[in-house]
């Protein structure tokens, strides 16, 4: 299949207008490699299943037109409304542009948050996406937990979309410290009738025996596209726990890259994906199991309603010599319509011989028998429809390892399986 | 309160209730009794309404209005009530939930406010405890994890906090030690009521020494052969099934 390409000439056109800082080097690096590798097609077997034809459209409309960083105009009413939703210290990315005033005010002894302009490392990602990523980032956030932090950080990576077309790059870098306990959320949202591709890239280093909770919500306009990559490293007896909820987007893809290469690391990551008409959402997760003993476990449960597509891959490697391995996957989905398409992929490779591992994948309909049980209880279909939907989503919302988003992550789920089910009961009126 | 006439339904290709016809009124507890796979559950499935089970022929009034007109929920609020064989697991939605959510939809129906939080906590705590279950079953997912008697005692418990004017119960009495059979059939004597009716479908005649039935009918392939009074259960355990079938085919 022939797919549209990222116009190079354009993007490089483009470079050059950004500001000459520190970020120079890195830029150049990673816009040789995109020209030498392009992006990912169809052709490639991680990205069979999603057609990235409308970002690359969407980026050379927005290259070709000169490629302009929108000054971000804030305060805007969505970023308040995310602040008040959750008691975080917040730090907020608007249309690819880090905003100072939310650094200056960052009080708080144990973080550091400093700009990669402010002390550049070279370009290491290479990886698909986080080349675009480098060779167009304004700057970058660099956020690193020392000591004890009486609330979770949060970043707030915002995006509007106005009259024209527009692209934006965000990169944070998360550091805590060696025996450290921190709390992350990482909040995405969007809003405007233009089109948006929103490009993220995200790394969380987790020192030994420290000890890591992060929440990522992407509730952005289902408009608008975005793909992400987050690179995740544990040190020696570090512990994290994840859990990821995409409700929003057009066309989402999200990468996880986690690597596992000391003793004694135990990751847990969950997510929930809610589609409805239109949406394309894609998870792609990978654990690299360098060394044993080390546990990694995810579960994802999506809820898919229309005309839409989900999917899910969750690759583990038990490298030679990572005896002591346990590694769980699952992924379980509930397809309201007949017209929903999930690709679901779990993917084990074991070179070690002492290992645990496990994996598992479903694929239904709302139980009619459970349906048919509410409603002798004077539930009418549409409340017992979403009784069951929620029931299915709960496991995953209550498993939030961020006790103070709980709440906030519970209404947005609530009010985004409403929207599906009411999509629903009007497709029931017509048909 | 409920006529049934000539009912006729089937479950795909196959014809289950073959001219069924049952006569209840308010005040009086029917036991429907019979052998496997002659249309007990069946008919107590689709006078809940599920869709599933298509009624070919026959009519069924109650209170004088057509009752298979109504959505399986409207004859909900409309007080009636099945206490499932199987009751459903539902993992993931408290059992308070659904305690709560089903009394309100009955109260909207109603014309009534929702019904007040900490009233209705007490009030089931209140049964439960006549029923010997332990409060920490409110805040489970709906009989999950539950055990057979368990799931039967959460029926009779749903039963009691909707108060409904039609009950029927199907088998409620299986699989149950002789605990739980008492504190069911003492759930069941404590909704009997002049303006109610219950009707209790079993195989065996052992919850009918608890609940004494007005009327026992004999269902053998989709039709009542026999019914009446409740010494008819006892000639039933005496001479066995066998003998009502060959009754009908006489």
């Amino acid at each position: 299949m022939k797919q549209a390409s990222l116009s190079i000439d354009s993007l490089r056109e483009v470079v050059k207008t950004l500001p000459d800082n520190g970020l120079t080097p890195s830029r150049e690096a990673a816009l040789a490699h995109l020209d030498e590798h392009g992006l990912p097609t169809l052709r490639d077997e991680d990205w069979k299943y999603t057609d990235l034809s409308p970002l690359v459209d969407i980026s050379n409309r927005w290259l070709t037109a000169g490629g302009q960083q929108r000054p971000p105009k804030l305060p805007s009413a969505t970023i308040e409304a995310v602040k008040t939703s959750i008691d975080a210290i917040w730090l907020v990315i608007s249309n690819g542009t880090i905003d100072e005033q939310s650094i200056g005010a960052i009080k708080h002894k144990g973080i550091e948050v400093t700009r990669f302009s402010d002390a550049p490392s070279p370009f290491v990602m290479s990886r698909p996406l986080a080349d675009l990523n480098a060779a167009l980032l304004q700057d970058g956030l660099r956020i690193r937990v020392t000591g004890p932090v009486e609330k979770p950080v949060a970043i707030l990576i915002v995006d509007r979309a106005g009259e024209s077309v527009a692209v934006a790059q965000s990169c944070v870098e998360i550091e805590v410290a060696s025996g450290v306990a921190a709390e992350f959320i990482e909040y995405h949202a969007s809003e405007g009738d233009a089109d948006h591709y929103a490009n993220t890239v995200l790394s969380i280093a987790v020192g030994d025996n420290a000890d890591v909770n992060h929440v990522r919500i992407q509730n952005r306009s289902t408009r608008h596209v975005q793909t992400g990559r987050t690179s995740i490293a544990l040190g020696r007896d570090a512990r994290l726990r994840m859990a990821s909820y995409d409700l929003g987007g057009r066309l989402i893809r999200n990468d996880i890259d986690i690597d596992l290469s000391e003793p004694g690391a135990d990751i847990a990551f969950d997510g929930l994906y809610l589609a409805g008409d239109g949406q394309h959402i894609d998870n792609h997760t990978r654990v690299d199991h360098r060394v044993g003993p080390a546990t990694s476990s995810q579960e994802y449960r999506g809820i898919l309603n229309g005309n839409c597509r989900c999917v899910w891959n969750g690759k583990a490697i038990v490298h030679k010599g990572a005896d002591g391995t346990d590694a769980s996957q699952a992924n379980h989905n509930l397809l309201l319509s007949d017209k929903a398409e999930i690709d679901t992929k779990p993917e084990l490779e074991i070179y070690a011989d002492e290992v645990k591992c496990s994996h598992g994948t479903t694929v239904g309909q709302l139980d009619e028998t459970a349906l048919f049980y509410l409603r002798t209880r004077g539930l009418d279909k549409r409340h017992a429809t979403q009784v069951l939907t929620h029931a299915f989503a709960a496991d995953i919302v209550l498993r939030a390892p961020v006790a103070g988003v709980k709440d906030a992550i519970t209404a947005i789920v609530e009010a985004r399986l409403a929207e599906l089910i009411e999509a629903d009961a009007a497709a029931d009126l017509l048909s | 309160m409920l006529e049934i006439k000539n009912l006729k339904s089937r479950i795909g290709d196959s014809e289950i209730l073959r001219g069924l016809s049952l006569s209840v009124k308010a005040g009086e507890v029917h036991a429907i009794m019979g052998p496997n796979g002659s249309g007990k559950s069946t008919l107590a499935q689709v006078i809940a309404g599920h869709e599933d089970y298509e009624v070919v022929d026959g009519t069924v009034t109650y209170n004088g209005h057509d009752l298979l007109e109504l959505a399986p929920e409207e004859r909900a609020r409309e007080g009636i009530f099945l206490g499932f064989q199987y009751p459903v697991e539902i993992p993931g939605v408290n059992n308070a939930y659904l305690l709560k959510a089903a009394v309100n939809a009955k109260r909207k129906h109603q014309g009534l406010g929702e019904v007040d939080a900490f009233e209705f906590l007490k009030l089931a705590r209140e049964k439960m405890a006549t029923l010997g279950m332990d409060p920490k079953f409110l805040n489970r997912g709906v009989n999950e994890g539950f055990s057979g008697g368990e799931k039967k005692r959460n029926e009779i418990l749903q039963m009691a906090m909707l108060e409904p004017r039609l009950a029927i119960l199907d088998e409620t009495d299986s699989g149950l030690d002789i605990d739980a059979l008492k504190a069911v059939a003492a759930g069941v004597n404590a909704l009997r009521s002049p303006d109610r009716a219950i009707i209790l479908v079993t195989h065996y005649q052992r919850l009918l020494d608890y609940v004494e039935p007005d009327y026992v009918h004999v269902l053998s392939q989709g039709r009542i052969v026999r019914s009446g009074d409740k010494s008819l259960a006892l000639e039933l355990e005496e001479k066995g099934y066998e003998w009502v079938r060959e009754a009908a085919n006489a």
